[in-house]
């Protein structure tokens, strides 16, 4: 721990002085790590995780070597036409998370802060916005984000834009009105079908910018059969969800965490294709569920020595599931690639009112016979606050117990660990003791 | 009959009144959040809450949002579940107004039009359903008749910009400037004309537009060319932030009649910092930042901060040129004779706070400052000669007036003066206006600026750390305020914050103050709000840390929150530090190695706001 302390006190104390030094040692120091990942892998995982670990960090460090065939994206951007053209994903949610793992958040975070920058913003998009002001995290071809499903992206990726002076391209996401779950029947003939048309039509224009700013022709057959692999990667991990019911799948806090940024980011690639195929192959050599489930709504504190003493391989308790690796919905579907990716981004769990939420996470918390949930109420993160309340009001009237828990993802000072660890410790308690029958319906 | 009320610029006014609607704005403070915090989560912005909280008390039955946000997101769907409401409606404004891609000024992306053609059909929608509410059909002359295009002023003015303000605030600001104030925030710089080019009966074809038909109602494809019209200019008004292309709202800062601007943002409300980030590099006018959480009570601890950015105008001659002012004392007394006032004299371009006070009476040439702070209470006297001859310090006790009179009596005493032989008294501090011996009250801002550039010539910023609040205040070279920032309501980053800490730790103040000056663990405290920061300190308690390691920390935290505000107000040498938590050495310590400097701490920096408020006493001979 010491160890990771010292790394990231000069990562932030050389982006004072010499940025380009301190990306390097920022870049050398996760190569450290993955290599430990390859050789020294944390052998109570299974063999999915453990390639997830590393593949995680692939996409990290990709953004690092060769920035200029990078596109920095907010998480639900679709992918899939970048890939074609060549670019990796520059996720800001995940550097802010890595920062933060590797202990040097707070510099950056007082960096953004001392700029006038509220400091009620999402830690996430505010440690980013620190890092790239200190020169630390590099510039890249270009940007692509949607507005879903926070404000903060309207605004931290508009002011990277001006900061790095790279083409910048947003897609705008209309609210869904369709309500959840999407049935085969739905389709293009939901209260959305306009939307849909009106996203497909700025992803067409997003196929163009990023042919112009790379120089490379997307073709379509290609962009099919890569949209057609998401959706088995989709089916993967949504069976996967399903089939691990009865099975005890030892879990950290950092692998369901990964799932919700892979499941996004690189949806489309052979390599998330190729994990979610692992995991089923997991289930297979997997042991007789035993412990509490318990269902994650929102982000996970990786980093909360509070939480990690309850959850990470724990066979007491376990958490089974995050919402953010579950968003899409699998049913909406289109031949024409463009709508198809639009389907995905307006029928995101997350778009509209947190009524959606809400049924997508029942919904995904009884598929997995979650025992309880925890409703993660990430400090900045406004629509995630403002339905905590409805969310355990409607959570428990579906029979599942629900803690809602404040904190940060990211920011260790958002943190209040003796709060956390006994807000945590008593709903276990509480589940354990069979205080939940309560809530049964 | 009910009204409808709205939040946003972008709601359709003129549609809700062509159906009968009487709209209006919603846009009260109220004195808490007690209902909203029942169904919501205290960290969303405070107006958010607002609406909740008039809503749940009954004020409010029909309600038109736009989503706005996610805090208004989030309202919409408590209120949907709530089920309070008579008429509930949001709007899904897209975010596209004008070309978005960025690189290469192409020419309109072709889902501008598509964002016209979304917003036409919600246009529709609302109509139908608000419509079928009302029990009325869409009256095409009332239609007309609503839009009230915004009329902007050419005269010299103050600009309210930002986040949304409150009535109650507003009215506060109004009343404590020098000059016109103009709300130019979110809903309030709503301007949507009457351009719609109504074909004539010849021209009339698929594609010219709206036709009226004899009996006065718009038909069904007229009403689809009408909204569509109209979602075109609902969206082409000046943008707010949450708008993806915002390049049209610094017309608001380039205004040449602009004299100042009071940034006002929202806690919890994120969307306007980035914009204030931005201005405050790129305009000269003086501005000022204030943050309310919409609420009555957070508006009166926001009047220090505006009475002293008027107080810092009207020292400015460039601003104040050709205006004339009566009188800018705020706080004793009248502070409404602000508005209009302007005349072509010079009268008021030397304009310096005691020039226009009652009843300036004949002493003996000594005048008195006394700086009412929440722990203590000081008094300088100064003679004629400006040489202090008394200099007093006691804690505040249970209230400022008496904390006054005796910390003054106690100065003459030392002085060997009575009462009448002063020919002036100036309060400051958080208590001036409870202070009744005063002949005038100016911000503690303004004074400690005075105080301590009269100690030392060269400083150019103050850091004065007190037991409320913590501020960092820019002086020019005259002494004179170029800019401050103080520290939010939080205790973090206050002497409070010491304070509070020293307790856990059983220790008095001295001993906190010298126990952090030499450390052997390098510990961090993450945790920035008191109460956490608390519960830390306990754990390394119990973890057998050693307390000058903890109180190192402590130091470290106060010092990254005192060290932000210096950047924030782009702090330069030399630098002075005030205020009680100047005598806490270990504090100091860390305060220079974290700012890279050395804090000149006069021996009078705790009576620097009351030598001030005698400096102004001074002027008033």
């Amino acid at each position: 721990m010491q160890v990771i302390e010292t790394f990231g006190h000069y990562v932030e104390k050389l982006s004072d002085t010499d940025p380009a030094k301190a990306r390097v040692l920022l870049k050398t120091g996760w190569q450290a790590q993955n290599l430990k990942f390859r050789f020294t892998p944390d052998k109570e995982l299974l063999p999915a995780d453990r390639y997830l670990a590393r593949l995680m960090m692939d996409t990290m460090l990709r953004p690092l070597k060769n920035p200029d065939q990078s596109v920095l994206v907010s998480v639900f951007t679709p992918c899939e036409l970048m890939q074609e053209v060549g670019l990796s994903p520059y996720n800001v949610e995940s550097f802010s998370c890595y920062l933060s793992a590797s202990k040097a958040e707070r510099a950056f975070l007082q960096t953004a802060e001392d700029c006038g920058i509220s400091e009620t913003l999402c830690s996430y998009h505010k440690t980013f916005i620190g890092a790239a002001k200190k020169g630390l995290l590099p510039a890249p071809r270009c940007i692509v984000y949607t507005t879903l499903a926070c404000d903060a992206n309207l605004l931290t990726f508009r002011e990277l834009a001006e900061l790095y002076g790279v083409p910048c391209f947003a897609i705008d996401i209309p609210a869904c009105r369709t309500k959840m779950p999407i049935t085969k029947d739905d389709g293009l003939l939901s209260p959305d079908d306009a939307n849909v048309a009106y996203v497909a039509e700025q992803l067409r224009e997003l196929a163009a910018f990023l042919e112009k700013h790379t120089g490379k022709k997307i073709n379509e057959d290609s962009l099919r059969e890569r949209l057609a692999r998401s959706r088995r990667t989709l089916a993967n991990y949504d069976r996967f969800q399903k089939e691990r019911v009865d099975k005890y799948i030892p879990a950290d806090l950092v692998s369901p965490l990964y799932c919700g940024m892979t499941n996004n980011i690189l949806l489309g690639t052979k390599e998330e294709e190729a994990y979610t195929e692992k995991l089923l192959a997991d289930l297979e050599k997997a042991g007789p569920a035993r412990g509490k489930r318990i269902y994650w709504m929102h982000i996970i504190p990786f980093w909360s020595d509070a939480v990690k003493n309850v959850f990470r391989l724990n066979e007491n308790a376990q958490i089974v599931g995050c919402e953010l690796a579950q968003v899409a919905n699998l049913e909406a579907h289109s031949d024409d690639p463009y709508e198809d990716m639009a389907m995905r981004l307006l029928y995101n769990a997350l778009n509209g009112s947190i009524s959606r939420r809400i049924e997508a996470g029942i919904r995904h918390a009884k598929e997995t016979k979650a025992d309880g949930v925890v409703w993660f109420n990430h400090w900045g993160c406004k629509h995630t606050l403002g339905g905590s309340q409805l969310a355990k009001k409607r959570f428990e009237a579906a029979g599942i117990p629900t803690l809602i828990l404040d904190g940060d993802g990211c920011d260790r000072s958002h943190g209040g660990e003796g709060q956390t660890s006994t807000r945590l410790g008593a709903f276990l308690e509480m589940l354990n003791a069979g205080g939940a029958e309560a809530f049964k319906v | 009959m009910k009204k409808t009320y709205y939040v946003c610029k972008y709601t359709p006014l003129e549609l809700l009144t062509a159906f009968g609607g009487e709209c209006e704005n919603l846009n009260t403070m109220p004195e808490g959040f007690d209902y909203a915090d029942e169904i919501a989560h205290p960290n969303i912005c405070g107006f958010g809450k607002s609406v909740l909280e008039a809503v749940l008390a009954g004020q409010v039955k029909e309600l038109v949002l736009v989503n706005c946000c996610d805090t208004i997101r989030s309202v919409y769907d408590l209120l949907e579940d709530s089920g309070q409401l008579d008429f509930l409606y949001m709007l899904d404004m897209l975010h596209t107004m004008s070309p978005v891609s960025a690189d290469t000024g192409d020419a309109a992306r072709a889902d501008t039009i598509c964002s016209r053609e979304r917003v036409a059909a919600q246009l529709k929608d609302l109509a139908q359903k608000y419509g079928e509410y009302k029990g009325r059909e869409f009256d095409y002359e009332a239609f007309c008749k609503a839009f009230q295009p915004k009329e902007r002023t050419q005269e010299p003015h103050l600009a309210v910009l930002g986040a949304r303000m409150g009535d109650e605030l507003f009215e506060m600001t109004e009343k404590s400037m020098p000059l016109p104030v103009v709300n130019e925030t979110c809903v309030n710089n709503r301007s949507v004309a009457w351009t719609f080019a109504e074909p004539q009966e010849q021209d009339a074809g698929p594609d010219a537009g709206t036709q009226i038909a004899n009996d006065g109602l718009c038909h069904e494809a007229d009403f689809d060319a009408l909204m569509d019209w109209y979602a075109g200019e609902l969206l082409g008004q000046l943008p707010c932030m949450r708008m993806l292309d915002t390049a049209g709202r610094k017309q608001l800062y380039q205004d040449p009649s602009l004299k100042g601007i009071i940034y006002h943002t929202v806690k919890f409300c994120d969307f306007y910092s980035f914009e204030y980030a931005d201005i405050k590099s790129h305009t000269d006018v003086p501005i000022l930042k204030i943050e309310s959480d919409y609420t009555v009570q957070s508006s009166g601890q926001l009047l220090t901060r505006l009475e002293a950015f008027a107080e810092s105008l009207a020292l400015n001659p460039k601003i104040m040129k050709n205006i004339s002012r009566p009188d800018l004392s705020a706080g004793k007394g009248d502070g409404t004779g602000l508005d209009g006032n302007m005349a072509g004299t010079d009268d008021g371009s030397n304009f310096a706070p005691g020039q226009h006070e009652k009843g300036a009476h004949m002493g003996k040439g000594y005048f008195a400052g006394i700086d009412s702070g929440s722990t203590s209470t000081d008094v300088v006297i100064l003679n004629k000669e400006k040489e202090i001859v008394a200099g007093i310090i006691l804690p505040t006790g249970a209230g400022a007036a008496i904390g006054a009179e005796r910390a003054l009596e106690q100065a003459l005493e030392q002085a060997h003066l009575k009462r009448e032989d002063i020919d002036a008294v100036v309060t400051t501090g958080y208590g001036r206006t409870a202070i009744q011996v005063g002949d005038k009250s100016i911000t503690e801002i303004t004074c400690h600026a005075r105080g301590a550039h009269f100690l030392n010539p060269s400083v150019r910023t103050v850091v004065d750390i007190g037991g409320q609040d913590s501020k960092v205040i820019r002086l020019d070279a005259d002494g004179s305020v170029k800019n401050f920032v103080m520290n939010d309501k939080c205790a973090a980053g206050t002497g409070h914050f010491l304070e509070m800490m020293a307790r856990t730790m059983e220790m008095t103040l001295d001993e906190i103050g010298k126990a952090g000056l030499s450390y052997d663990e390098d510990i961090t405290i993450s945790s920035m709000c008191t109460v956490f920061a608390e519960s830390e300190v306990v754990s390394l308690i119990a973890q057998n840390k050693k307390p000058d390691d903890i109180v190192h920390g402590l130091n470290k935290a106060v010092a990254a929150k005192t060290a932000a505000l210096v950047k924030r107000v782009g702090g330069e040498e030399a630098y002075m530090m005030t205020g009680g938590v100047a005598q806490n050495q270990g504090l100091v310590k860390t305060l220079e190695e974290r700012l890279g400097t050395k804090l000149i701490i006069s021996e009078k920096a705790q009576l620097c706001g009351a030598l001030g408020a005698a400096l102004y006493a001074a002027d008033m001979e």
